[in-house]
């Protein structure tokens, strides 16, 4: 039982890790809260001499779960100026002149 | 994104022209895909108008354009632009236009308007493929997309009662879709920068699989002239998502 805990709040504790570093905002909180859960019960259920690596689990999904929501608070979502897009929608707009004029 | 856009646009539809589209006026959203009821920002979306003045004629041009947000341009940039020339009075389109940049995907496509409303001439073209022209022909209250939005702004809503759809056709792709809009009621919203209001909530429903659910395809107006869209929550085959607010002007 303990391993399986372990186990599992490994795999969801590295998930929480691979979506906090790709943009998908508190949707990364799901598999933190999990290995959260998971590693807890762990703990719990470990010898004291068996509880490094429940603690090692324990303190990444911590930090994570920290910088999932430093993220939210601190980063705001902005999106840059494509100059391709913006020429783009220049042209466009001539050539729209251009085919309404035709009409 | 296409399906996304497709469903919001959809929620977006509506009626009777009652009232003018003011011109520059730029409406900023941001869109969010939700997972479990986290949501995560994905991209801005803008509605702008804009008065265009040719030798013949003076047109609005409609706007919306989609842009993923810098943090997921990475992974998987999105640069959608869609267009329209309408009549500044009847909202009557003349020119259609879509660009669509997702990832590795591109297409472009035009429609040309024929006078009376009834017959379209379009091209499109799509990544590495030849330009394909038609002519294909609809109904004479067809419109595009993009008009039928801002359409549904100038509707009288407030002589719908809770319950009471009406239905509606719209082109998309080179197909007619009839779609249902209903009245469910009021609610108070907040509204970005205009801060809380009361607003209209309806229900969108399309003969298409490109929405999903019963009453899972809402957009919230504000009880007001100006009728603008503060938020839209849709339920598409892919997930679910809402568009929300954030700045407003020109209104």
């Amino acid at each position: 039982m303990r391993k399986v805990l372990i186990y599992s709040a490994s795999f969801f504790a590295l998930l929480g890790v691979v979506l906090t570093v790709l943009p998908f905002g508190t949707i990364a909180l799901l598999p933190i809260v999990l290995a959260l859960v998971l590693v807890f019960f762990a703990f719990r259920i470990s010898s004291v001499k068996q509880r490094r690596f429940a603690r090692i689990i324990l303190i990444i999904s911590a930090i994570t779960l920290l910088v999932v929501i430093g993220k939210e608070i601190f980063v705001k979502d902005v999106v840059v100026l494509d100059k391709q897009f913006e020429k783009n929608k220049v042209e466009s707009k001539k050539e729209d002149i251009k085919d309404l004029e035709g009409l | 994104m296409k399906k996304i856009f497709f469903a919001i646009c959809f929620i977006l539809f509506s009626v009777f022209v009652s009232a003018q589209i003011k011109s520059n006026e730029r409406l900023v959203y941001a869109a969010s895909y939700n997972m479990s009821g986290l949501l995560t920002h994905i991209a801005q979306v803008t509605m702008q108008t804009e008065t265009v003045t040719t030798s013949k004629k003076t047109f609005l041009h409609l706007s919306w354009e989609a842009a993923t947000f810098s943090k997921w341009d990475s992974y998987f940039k999105i640069r959608d632009l869609y267009e329209t020339y309408v009549d500044p009075v009847t909202l009557r389109p003349t020119l259609y236009k879509r660009s669509i940049s997702e990832g590795a995907y591109s297409k472009t496509e035009k429609y040309i308007f024929s006078p009376d409303g009834r017959t379209i001439n379009s091209s499109s073209r799509k990544k590495n493929e030849p330009e394909t022209k038609s002519t294909f022909k609809v109904s004479g209250a067809t419109q595009d997309i993009i008009s039928m939005i801002y359409k549904l702004r100038t509707v009288d809503l407030s002589t719908l009662k809770p319950g009471q759809s009406k239905v509606f056709v719209i082109v998309f792709d080179q197909k007619e879709y009839p779609v249902s809009v209903k009245m469910l009621g009021r609610e108070t919203i907040s509204a970005g920068s205009l801060g809380a209001r009361d607003c209209f909530k309806m229900s969108i429903s399309a003969n298409t699989n490109k929405l999903k659910g019963t009453d899972k395809n809402l957009i919230w107006l504000t009880n007001d002239a100006r009728k603008i869209p503060v938020m839209v929550k849709f339920s598409i085959p892919v997930g679910t998502g809402q568009m929300v607010l954030s700045s407003a002007t020109g209104i």
